[in-house]
């Protein structure tokens, strides 16, 4: 009895595709050089799957695009290193420092923004997100400008009884993996929580939310300060594994290439959408761009294809077929019925 | 009288300056007013017609061909107006095979439109890198417009003023078009009220290919005659997209009107800082647009529209 | 038309050259019957895209010439050289993650190439972090060879301190005292500037005004209007990248580039080249021309259009100077160490002198033992009023000995990590 409770208590924070995610991410060290790749590429990919995870809570879930998102992975990358020099050399001051303050900002742009809805919500993201851009390159003193902020250090994981020293690329994966973990876990149970069921009814329909009561304005308000929060944390692991936080992450572009990780993916269909987008926009950029200067283009053609035909991008598809096959399965099952069966 | 005449230059130049970022913005609020599309691929396009402008200026420019030996003995000045006349054109033509693929996001969440035009600047920035190299182009003006001019003892360019001049006639032309013209009556009323215009027995496919092609073929007039100011380079599309975006914005989506007082205002306020703050010329934009998009939510003179869905 | 094609020849040949070690994605090691046959790996981290992309493309070519040249002479310690290339996107955040690919997985065994300092840094604190030699080929801020430098990183172009030597004296006697400077609003120009401000005023020269010119200005008419109203005798400017050829085009077409005076940064070879000789204005430091009345500078001409017959930039400028020269320097110092040892190719270039001759510059340059900074000839230039042929845009005016434009500064602010610190790295 009690065994069973606990499993539907624990199937709320897990499902089997997020065990299948951890048992492939958490063992990604052991086999990434065997399949041609490398150690520090999966860092930065467990990396930006945090990243686009959070931004996901805010595009897939909430319907509301920012194209400026960029600008808090930089922020949490800065507060990172910031704090590590002039405030207290501690991993988790660090960590936190960097998710707070981009919290804090995106807590109040999100202020200005959230009453707004569609094209307009993605328009005055940009316009912050390039502000904070050009405030982060010009103050130099602050941010190093366009050198960035550099000898960041990857200091040690205290956790009481033991410190890890994270300085190898093979540590950092291991915590960048457990961050990973950690924040899916937490994702996961936020958008199957009610709070989350809100968020995909304001998605729907904004108006009726509103009519039956619902705060809209609070919510959004907390879906994109979540996100920005979630980004800064990203930001601020990107530093350490970079040892270095630098303001280009901030601009318009980059900020593009997380809406484009996230829907190639299918954020919009799927909670897993953005992991899937951040490993094909890694591995393709990785390995075309050892053959071809111009990955981009063949990147681009690939992201009008999927937004042409097949909008909610590989989770999509996957769904698709499942479907197709799930269907043909009870087809199946129908014929083997005797006749008169329903 | 000292502040007026340290001021009145650049109160000059900055009328001159809003004149151009409204003509850059021409072609993007062509297609948002009427389309609602957030066409990110503007800067590309805008590049594209520098591009092409040049591969019909300068023998240099990638037209290779024996055959076009006589073309280019031409003088530079009807050489020039050539690029003014076809590299639109091209580019539209690029601008209408753009528009058949925008047409599967039709009736979808405006976001897909913006999505595919941001996967379109990516392709076409890198094609004409592939094509004509990262190298920095030149576009050569012909002698007539160029150099300086004393005024008041300083030196201003006389391609600037002609370039504003031009801006004018393309504002006035354009208002004119959508005005006075049967067109222009029915891209407008496309806009507004798809329904009536279908009533009307009017192809609305074959208009928004034709206001499509309208609007990038005036980005690439941008282009052009932003190119010897600018420069020529890939990513010159960049320097484009965003000050267009921020005229838009800041003039309220829709409005013809004001999207050119927003130009204006973006020039003055550019040029102002430009001279005593030159530091925060970039940034000043941006805080003018959050300033008055924080007062009136819909930018200057913005309307409803289903943008806001 | 001719670029983007010898682009993709160039990263054909990387992959053919490089072949023997890098295998496309899915294989790991290949085995070699002794580690000397195995090719001398070259990491090329060059731009090809972004604001640098043109530059980045013609240091690439210098390398590669040198690299082939070198094989043509039978490689080095008996094994071949042989590179692999990869785009850092004038994006420093790139410059880390390649520099992280080529070392850990490609096992390079060294690096090479850089134009923007922001990713010349990136790639440098990668580069040492596991000890592998860096040379930063063309990116000459004041702080690559000053606080930033590092032990495994050495710095090829000439800086805007040595620039600023070479001018300042001459410029203040024949232009006169009142100064405006022009600062790019960025680490590098602020950096340039600062140097500027303190060698001029050295001179005797009055700094009027420093106007801060954003990264990204695509319009100088607000700033020349000020420039005009200022009327200082000599515009000192440090403006780079796009914002120069933006505002280089504006300053000749008003034909204010005879008066005031400008006193410009290095004019790099393939942003001017193309742009017809009119485009040059100003007085203007650099380390190299292709015309220098210097036995085998017109012979690594013709040796440039024979191996790059398509490129638009049709003779050999100072950025392909630097990656050909860097290029060849390393080949010589693994010669001299014996070995591709980490530590024993940084001892044989600390210090190292080389000669006039083979430097194809006037004077001997040597590698600065306390900075890793290059010390070389500097030349003067401005327009050319006389050229010899199409191509001959500069006038050199004139040349400094490296001891006299030697910036003391940098010394100052540079520590380099001990050897000890440094990990042992050797492939």
């Amino acid at each position: 009895m009690r065994i069973g409770a606990l499993a539907r208590g624990m199937m709320g924070w897990l499902s089997p595709a997020m065990l299948v995610a951890f048992a492939l991410f958490g063992t990604l060290p052991l086999w990434i050089e065997a399949v041609g790749l490398y150690r520090y590429l999966g860092i930065e990919i467990l990396i930006w799957c945090i990243f686009a995870l959070g931004f996901n809570l805010l595009l897939g879930y909430t319907g509301l695009p920012s194209f400026g998102h960029g600008a808090y992975f930089g922020i949490g990358a800065y507060a990172l290193g910031l704090t590590q020099f002039h405030l207290a050399a501690s991993l988790w001051v660090g960590l936190l420092a960097a998710t707070l303050a981009a919290a804090v900002m995106g807590g109040g742009v999100a202020l200005f923004i959230s009453h707004r809805r569609g094209i307009y919500f993605a328009l005055m993201t940009i316009a912050f997100g390039q502000m904070f851009f050009f405030i982060a390159s010009k103050w130099t003193s602050v941010t190093g400008g366009e050198d960035g902020l550099l000898d960041i250090r990857r200091l040690p994981a205290h956790v009481g009884f033991a410190a890890f020293d994270l300085t190898g690329n093979l540590a950092m994966s291991y915590f960048t993996f457990a961050t990973f973990a950690v924040v899916t876990v937490l994702l996961w149970r936020l958008v199957h929580s009610p709070f989350g069921k809100v968020l995909r009814a304001i998605k729907q329909n904004e108006t009726r939310m509103a009519y039956l009561g619902y705060r809209v304005f609070a919510y959004k308000w907390a879906s994109f300060t979540l996100s920005c929060a979630v980004a800064g944390l990203a930001g601020g692991l990107f530093a350490m594994a970079q040892h270095g936080a630098y303001v280009q992450v901030m601009n318009l572009q980059w900020s593009g290439v997380v809406v484009l990780m996230t829907l190639v993916g299918g954020g919009l269909v799927s909670f897993w959408g953005p992991v899937v987008g951040t490993v094909l926009y890694f591995v393709a950029r990785d390995l075309l761009g050892m053959y071809t200067e111009s990955w981009l283009l063949w990147f681009g053609l690939m992201f009008m294809l999927v937004v042409m035909f097949k909008p909610e991008g590989v989770a999509g598809i996957w769904q698709a077929a499942a479907a197709r096959a799930g269907a043909r399965r009870r087809a199946r099952a129908v014929a083997l019925q005797p006749a008169g069966g329903k | 009288m000292d502040l007026l005449i340290t001021l009145g230059p650049h109160l000059l130049n900055g009328v001159a300056l809003g004149l151009l970022f409204a003509l850059v913005a021409l072609g993007f609020m062509l297609i948002i007013g009427v389309m609602e599309v957030i066409n990110l691929a503007h800067g590309s396009l805008f590049a594209l017609g520098a591009y092409v402008a040049v591969a019909l200026v300068t023998p240099e420019g990638g037209l290779r061909l024996a055959a076009l030996a006589t073309y280019f003995a031409f003088p530079l000045p009807a050489r020039f107006v050539v690029a003014l006349v076809v590299a639109p054109i091209v580019v539209g033509g690029v601008g209408m095979v753009l528009e058949v693929c925008l047409r599967r996001t039709y009736g979808r969440d405006p976001l897909y439109g913006l999505l595919l035009t941001f996967g379109a600047a990516l392709v076409l920035e890198e094609l004409i890198r592939l094509v004509w190299g990262p190298t920095e182009r030149f576009l050569p003006v012909p002698a007539a417009i160029t150099g300086g001019i004393t005024l008041g003892g300083l030196v201003y360019s006389v391609y600037r003023f002609f370039a504003s001049a031009f801006a004018v006639g393309m504002i006035v032309l354009l208002w004119l078009f959508l005005q006075r013209t049967r067109y222009g009556a029915l891209i407008k009323a496309g806009a507004h009220d798809s329904e009536m215009v279908r009533a009307l027995g009017v192809n609305l496919t074959r208009l928004r290919l034709l206001v499509f092609a309208l609007g990038t073929a005036l980005a690439a007039v941008a282009g052009i005659v932003m190119a010897p100011i600018w420069g020529v380079r890939p990513h010159v599309g960049v320097d484009a997209v965003v000050p267009a975006f921020v005229v838009i914005v800041l003039g309220g989506v829709g409005s013809f009107w004001g999207a050119v007082i927003a130009g204006l205002l973006v020039g003055m306020v550019v040029g102002i800082t430009g001279a005593f703050a030159t530091a925060w010329s970039l940034v000043s934009m941006y805080v003018l647009l959050i300033l008055v998009v924080t007062v009136r939510g819909r930018g200057l003179l913005g309307k409803k529209s289903v943008l806001e869905r | 038309m001719t670029s983007g094609i010898s682009r993709r020849t160039l990263l054909v040949n990387g992959a053919l050259v490089g072949g023997a070690t890098f295998f496309g994605p899915w294989r790991r090691h290949h085995v070699y019957a002794q580690k000397t046959d195995k090719p001398i790996l070259i990491g090329l981290t060059h731009d090809a895209s972004g604001q640098f992309a043109n530059s980045g493309q013609d240091e690439q070519r210098g390398t590669i010439m040198a690299l082939e040249e070198a094989n043509a002479r039978g490689g080095v310690l008996g094994r071949k050289l042989a590179y692999i290339a990869a785009d850092t996107e004038t994006t420093p955040a790139t410059g880390s993650r390649v520099a992280e690919r080529m070392i850990t997985r490609n096992e390079v065994a060294f690096l090479v190439g850089a134009i923007q300092s922001g990713v010349a840094n990136a790639i440098g604190q990668v580069a040492q972090k596991y000890g592998c030699v860096y040379f930063n080929t063309n990116s000459s801020s004041p702080t690559e060879s000053g606080k930033d430098c590092k032990r495994v990183k050495f710095v090829w172009d000439g800086s805007g301190a040595n620039f600023a030597l070479a001018a300042a004296d001459n410029a203040v006697r024949t232009f006169g005292k009142r100064w405006q400077l022009l600062t790019n609003d960025y680490v590098w120009g602020h950096n340039t500037s600062k140097a500027t401000r303190e060698i001029a005023s050295r001179f005797g020269a009055q700094i009027i005004d420093e106007i801060l010119v954003p990264v990204g200005t695509r319009d100088f008419s607000p700033i020349l209007l000020k420039v005009q109203q200022a009327k200082p005798d000599v515009v000192a400017a440090a403006v780079g990248g796009d914002d120069f050829k933006v505002m280089r085009q504006e300053v000749v077409k008003l034909g204010l580039d005879q008066k005031p005076a400008w006193l410009n940064n290095q004019q790099d070879w393939p942003d001017i080249y193309g742009l017809g000789i009119e485009s040059v204005f100003g007085v203007f430091g650099t380390t190299w021309y292709h015309k220098l009345p210097l036995p085998g500078v017109a012979d690594l001409g013709r040796r440039y259009r024979q191996r790059w017959p398509e490129t638009r930039i049709d003779v050999p400028g100072n950025v392909f100077y630097n990656g050909y020269m860097a290029m060849w320097e390393l080949v010589r110092a693994i010669e001299r160490a014996g070995s591709t040892n980490n530590i024993k190719v940084i001892k044989a270039l600390e210090g190292h002198k080389m000669p006039a001759r083979d430097r194809l510059q006037h004077h001997e340059a040597w590698i600065d033992p306390e900075t890793h900074h290059v010390q070389q000839t500097v030349y003067l230039a401005a327009r050319n009023d006389k050229p010899a042929d199409p191509t001959d845009y500069f006038k050199i005016l004139s040349w400094a000995e490296p001891t006299k434009v030697r910036d003391p500064e940098s010394a100052k602010t540079c520590k380099l990590q001990s050897y000890e610190s440094t990990p042992t790295y050797e492939q």
